[in-house]
């Protein structure tokens, strides 16, 4: 299958005073086109920053970090703004809606961005609501939406200019068990639907269920110990 | 990312922080009030020093003097005479070349004596062109203007009449009674049967000093008067204008006469040459020409030149105590804008992580202090035309209802250089904030908190 995210020898130093801190140790990792890719690990084991690192969001100090042929690692701070724009959805943790916009136009944002003139970009964002089933909440602003519903407006702002890639940063976090499930059922299908390659990081265990490849971090490291005794797990919840 | 939806969002991201918003354009409008109504006050006495000129005499006139006769030495020139260019026929006809140039008038002159039945007055005496004096501004307030068929015919300054008195009676205040027009002159000039003579002792008393003339005696004239000038302030008002050609006959006649009494007069020469320019500010232009052309100028421009200069001093200085509140006001545009990207920091990082590009990001803060900028210069001009029509009012209530001259006066270009230049304080101000917001790291958007 294409790669779709190649990530070779990913190395992480950050720099506190004095003190040297290794978030990411040298990691490599390839994502294929269409995969959802679930990255698990404890806070403090590095998930959080080689997502950063994936999104160009932060550059690393050693590898390489190739999507779609292109070294991220190597862009500059503008041509990566544009790189994102075409080629990257973000589905965050706090939602990060625009408190001042209408869930309408909150949706549409990525593609103001682009230029897309308003008509147009009104009626995908409707339809994305609609996909989202917030078509009643077109006009509300996010103070006005419950957590789930804003959660629902920023995935359908994430994939509404339909990327190739869609980074999810513990979409679930702020959210109940319930609403989680409902949160993971539409991200799933959104992705699927357009075949779209989706990274999902979580310290949730029961998140990876959903993911077609899970890659554990300890440390700084892909902790391959634990990615076979998850899958037999899983498999064992299976049968 | 189009620039409507820009100016739309950072109009937006204005209404949603009001009280500040309003505030910070608050101190534009302040500032651009100041320089405003600073200008416009330098603006009016710019405007009532024209006024002032124009009630003296013809702003467009340039007097062209011909002083060839007298120091040429004096005044450095090492051939005599030969250094100033003519002011002849041939001059008058260069004149009329130039562009934006109206009408040109010679002129010649001549200190007569005049009278009417008992009645005698010094009179000056100017020989003009007819068919250029209405250009020159001339009007009657009764009677006709000159025409090119008259001949012996005057038309008389509003004040010449004053000039005459009678002989015979002693009153030495004859100058001046009725100077203001409120007592009819002693004589009609219209009317009465006049004559005129270069003997300065025509009519007179003979006193004890008069040795009498051994010459012949000067011919007399007969005129006949066919208008009086309108009261203009000027110096049409004490002259008396009779056709050029007229004038030279009579003149030459004299001299005939009396050869040995004068110093030869160059008859080719004229003593002074009035242009009349098509508006005010072609008349440097048109008299540096004439200057280039070795004649000595003169015009009332020469002095609202010096009074503009004058005055824009005056409203540099009033114009830069009103830049100082524009200056604090552009200081409240940074700082605002600064709060605003502390405040918007995360707001800032998603935008960038969901697809803005880094100039969207600046040009929407530049848009944002560009608006406020806008805003309050918008606001400031029309609060300036408000305070300006107060000062006009006040200053109406000093100078009398009827004075021309404003205290203050805002020309439309002022108003919209004032808008134009708050706005563009405005984005300067917002330069520094926007550069700030554009370099703010994406990943502070993520964190979470």
């Amino acid at each position: 299958m294409e790669k779709m995210i190649q990530l070779e020898h990913v190395r992480k130093v950050y720099r506190l005073g004095d003190e040297k801190v290794v978030a990411v140790d040298d990691i490599s990792l390839d994502i294929a086109a269409g995969e959802v890719c679930c990255l698990l690990g404890t806070s403090g084991s590095g998930k959080s920053t080689l997502l950063n690192l994936m999104a160009g969001l932060e550059k690393p100090t050693k590898g390489k970090i190739i999507i779609k042929g292109k070294r991220v690692d190597k862009m500059s701070e503008s041509t990566l703004a544009l790189f994102r724009q075409q080629n990257i959805g973000f589905v965050f943790q706090s939602y990060n809606l625009m408190p001042m916009l209408t869930a309408l136009e909150n949706v549409a944002l990525p593609l103001t961005f682009r230029g897309i003139p308003v008509k147009k970009r009104n009626q995908m964002a409707r339809e994305m609501l609609r996909d989202v089933g917030l078509e009643k909440y077109v006009k509300h602003k996010p103070t006005q939406m419950s957590g789930g519903q804003q959660q629902r407006v920023g995935i359908a702002r994430a994939f509404v200019s339909r990327p190739p890639v869609v980074f999810a940063d513990e979409p679930t976090g702020n959210l109940d068990s319930k609403t989680s499930q409902e949160v993971m059922d539409i991200i799933l299908g959104m992705a699927k639907q357009h075949q779209q390659t989706l990274v999902i990081v979580t310290h949730d265990p029961s998140i990876s269920n959903y993911a077609d490849a899970v890659h554990t971090i300890l440390d700084g490291n892909l902790d391959l110990t634990n990615r076979e005794t998850l899958t037999i797990t899983q498999e064992g919840i299976d049968q | 990312m189009s620039n409507r939806d820009l100016i739309l969002m950072g109009f937006g991201n204005l209404l949603r922080r009001k009280t500040r918003s309003v505030l910070t354009v608050l101190g534009v409008i302040i500032g651009t009030c100041s320089i405003v109504v600073m200008l416009s006050l330098g603006f009016a006495m710019d405007r009532g020093f024209q006024e002032q000129l124009a009630y003296m005499g013809d702003l467009t006139i340039i007097d062209v003097n011909n002083y060839g006769g007298y120091d040429m030495g004096m005044m450095g020139g090492s051939s005599g005479s030969g250094s100033q260019t003519k002011l002849d026929e041939q001059a008058v006809a260069r004149f009329r070349q130039i562009p934006n140039v109206k009408a040109v008038m010679p002129q010649r002159s001549a200190y007569m004596k005049m009278a009417a039945g008992r009645y005698v007055g010094h009179v000056n005496i100017m020989g003009v062109d007819p068919e250029v004096m209405e250009a020159f501004g001339f009007e009657v307030e009764m009677g006709r203007l000159l025409q090119a068929s008259d001949k012996d015919t005057m038309v008389f300054g509003r004040s010449v009449a004053y000039n005459f008195y009678n002989p015979r009676m002693n009153n030495q205040n004859r100058y001046y009674g009725g100077m203001n027009g409120d007592t009819p002159p002693p004589v009609d000039v219209l009317t009465a049967k006049l004559t005129m003579t270069s003997d300065m002792q025509y009519g007179e008393t003979r006193n004890r000093y008069d040795d009498g003339n051994d010459g012949p005696a000067p011919k007399i004239y007969d005129i006949r008067g066919v208008g009086i000038l309108a009261q203009s302030n000027s110096e049409k008002d004490y002259n008396a204008y009779m056709n050029r050609d007229s004038l030279e006959k009579i003149l030459e006649e004299q001299q005939r006469q009396n050869r040995n009494d004068r110093g030869r007069v160059d008859n080719s020469q004229y003593e002074r040459v009035q242009v009349k320019v098509n508006r005010i500010e072609d008349v440097e232009a048109v008299q540096e020409t004439i200057k280039a052309m070795g004649h000595q100028t003169y015009s009332l421009t020469d002095i609202l030149t010096s009074m503009k200069e004058t005055s824009r001093m005056i409203q540099m200085i009033l114009g830069g105590i009103g830049a100082i509140s524009l200056l604090v006001a552009a200081i409240g545009i940074t700082n605002t804008m600064i709060m605003s990207i502390y405040e918007r920091t995360r707001e800032i990082g998603v935008m960038k992580v969901i697809g803005a590009r880094l100039t969207d990001i600046r040009k929407l803060f530049l848009i944002e202090a560009g608006l406020i900028g806008f805003a309050g210069g918008l606001l400031g001009v029309g609060i300036s035309y408000l305070i300006s029509m107060g000062l006009n009012r006040i200053g109406a209530s000093f100078m009398g209802p009827d004075s021309i001259t404003k205290m203050s006066v805002i020309p439309f270009q002022l108003a919209l250089m004032a808008i134009g230049f708050s706005t563009l304080i405005g984005i300067i101000a917002g330069y520094s904030p926007a550069r700030r917001a554009m370099k703010l790291s994406a990943l502070e958007a993520i964190r979470n908190e």
